[in-house]
């Protein structure tokens, strides 16, 4: 499905990282690896340092963290939001919508759209899709986009193939109308048949958690984990991504105008090191122009690792320059999504520290 | 698939490798090996494949006429 929309920007990203730092080499033991499976690992996957919560914080209290900093340096106002969008797979509960514990805790007016989206991967393009559409209506004139997960808390400690690349994080994306002219292009597919591929068996309404679903059982790869946690098909992930994300990239520029060359940067999803690089090699595009770096610095937090890879690499730079750049997300539904946007001038862009 | 051997042996970490070595006798076999099959497999000769069936090719001469079925 191709999108397209009028007179819309993005006005600031900020990033919002727990302040829990895990480092690969102090979680080696867990794992059942050689020495020298280690070495190869954090050199072509990019295991490294992932950032994680403590037992407690949620995706609420990263967003909130986040908002208040905006607040009080003066980057937005309570009064100005007329709908909030939480781009989420963990939310703080089932009922109410995380959106609203949000809303009522950072005492935002009643007159807004709220909405939480149930999205892994691609949900930073489709979070976005959503705000462009809501600033149609006549008085909704800011957006705000809020992608938050914490999956640490869902990958068993002895998944040595998810565990030392999940990261957590949440990014606040300000959304506007644009008064001058301007086209952003985007797509979106699905493939529900993929729905195994990344799943987390139990803990839904399909099959609640019980002291049965959080028995550990060893795959045949040597992986231990539980129906509790998240289960990943890494080689049909892989051949998915592989298959899937070039020409839907090559379909948008071409929906657009734009060759390959004319756009600055390729902001990606970051599911590892290794994936990201064989991408690029496949789409024909130079590593400088799709960073790669977020799972060896702060892990993959799903959707999030898109903005994470704006504010870590470009940070100030977008806050004075402009740049033509392309987003994409790929992951758990199956689902991919893109977005192709001139973006700069923000008015911030920063990664900043949750500290509670 | 002229390359095939020589890259098949730069992933299993060896100087030469025979078509009928068993892939799970190499000391650098391991789930990462088997990624980078998948990936070489990908780039090399547009085949998907799937680590099960990789593991269960059992020999390079296995490995290589499950990508030539695919091919």
């Amino acid at each position: 499905m191709n999108l397209k929309f009028h007179n819309k920007k993005i006005t600031g990203i900020l990033t919002v990282l727990p302040e829990n730092e895990v480092n690969f080499d102090d979680e080696i033991d867990n794992y059942d690896f050689s020495r020298g499976q280690s070495m190869k690992l954090k050199l072509i996957m990019g295991y490294g340092k992932r950032r994680v919560v403590k037992e407690g914080t949620t995706v609420s209290d990263l967003c909130i963290f986040g908002m208040n900093h905006l607040f009080d340096n003066n980057l937005l106002k309570k009064d100005d939001i007329d709908a909030l969008i939480l781009v989420t797979q963990s939310p703080d509960y089932f009922v109410p919508a995380t959106s609203h514990i949000i809303q009522g805790k950072l005492d935002l007016k009643q007159d807004m759209i709220l909405l939480d989206i149930n999205q892994a991967c691609s949900g930073y393009p489709i979070g976005l899709n959503q705000a462009f559409m809501l600033l149609e209506q006549d008085e909704v004139n800011k957006v705000v986009v809020l992608n938050a997960d914490i999956m640490s808390r869902k990958v068993s400690v002895k998944d040595r193939g998810s565990r030392p690349i999940t990261g957590d994080a949440a990014a606040i994306t300000i959304v506007e109308k644009n008064p001058s002219d301007n086209i952003i292009y985007g797509t979106v597919n699905v493939d529900g048949t993929g729905a195994d591929a990344l799943i987390i068996p139990a803990g839904g309404f399909k099959m609640p958690s019980t002291p049965k679903t959080a028995e550990f059982e060893t795959d045949s790869s040597g992986n231990s984990r539980a129906l509790d946690h998240l289960v990943m098909k890494g080689d049909v992930v892989f051949n998915f991504v592989q298959k899937e994300v070039p020409p839907m990239i090559e379909n948008l520029l071409d929906k657009a105008g734009n060759i390959k060359d004319e756009v600055d940067y390729y902001m990606f999803h970051q599911p590892n090191k290794f994936m990201l690089k064989k991408l690029a090699d496949k789409m024909g595009v130079p590593y400088s122009k799709m960073p790669n770096n977020v799972v060896e610095n702060f892990g993959n937090s799903s959707g999030v690792s898109i903005p994470t890879c704006i504010t870590y690499n470009l940070g100030e730079k977008l806050m004075t320059d402009s740049y033509l750049i392309c987003l994409a997300g790929f992951g758990a539904g199956l689902s991919w999504a893109s977005l192709l946007m001139e973006m700069g001038n923000l008015d911030f862009c920063e990664t900043i520290d949750y500290d509670n | 698939m002229e390359n095939f051997i020589e890259s098949i042996a730069e992933i299993l970490e060896e100087e030469t490798v025979e078509l009928s070595d068993e892939l799970e006798s190499f000391e650098a076999w391991d789930s990462l090996t088997v990624l980078s099959i998948i990936a070489i497999c990908d780039s090399e000769y547009n085949v998907p494949l799937s680590a099960e069936e990789i593991e269960s090719s059992g020999t390079i001469l296995g490995l290589k006429e499950l990508i030539q079925s695919k091919m």
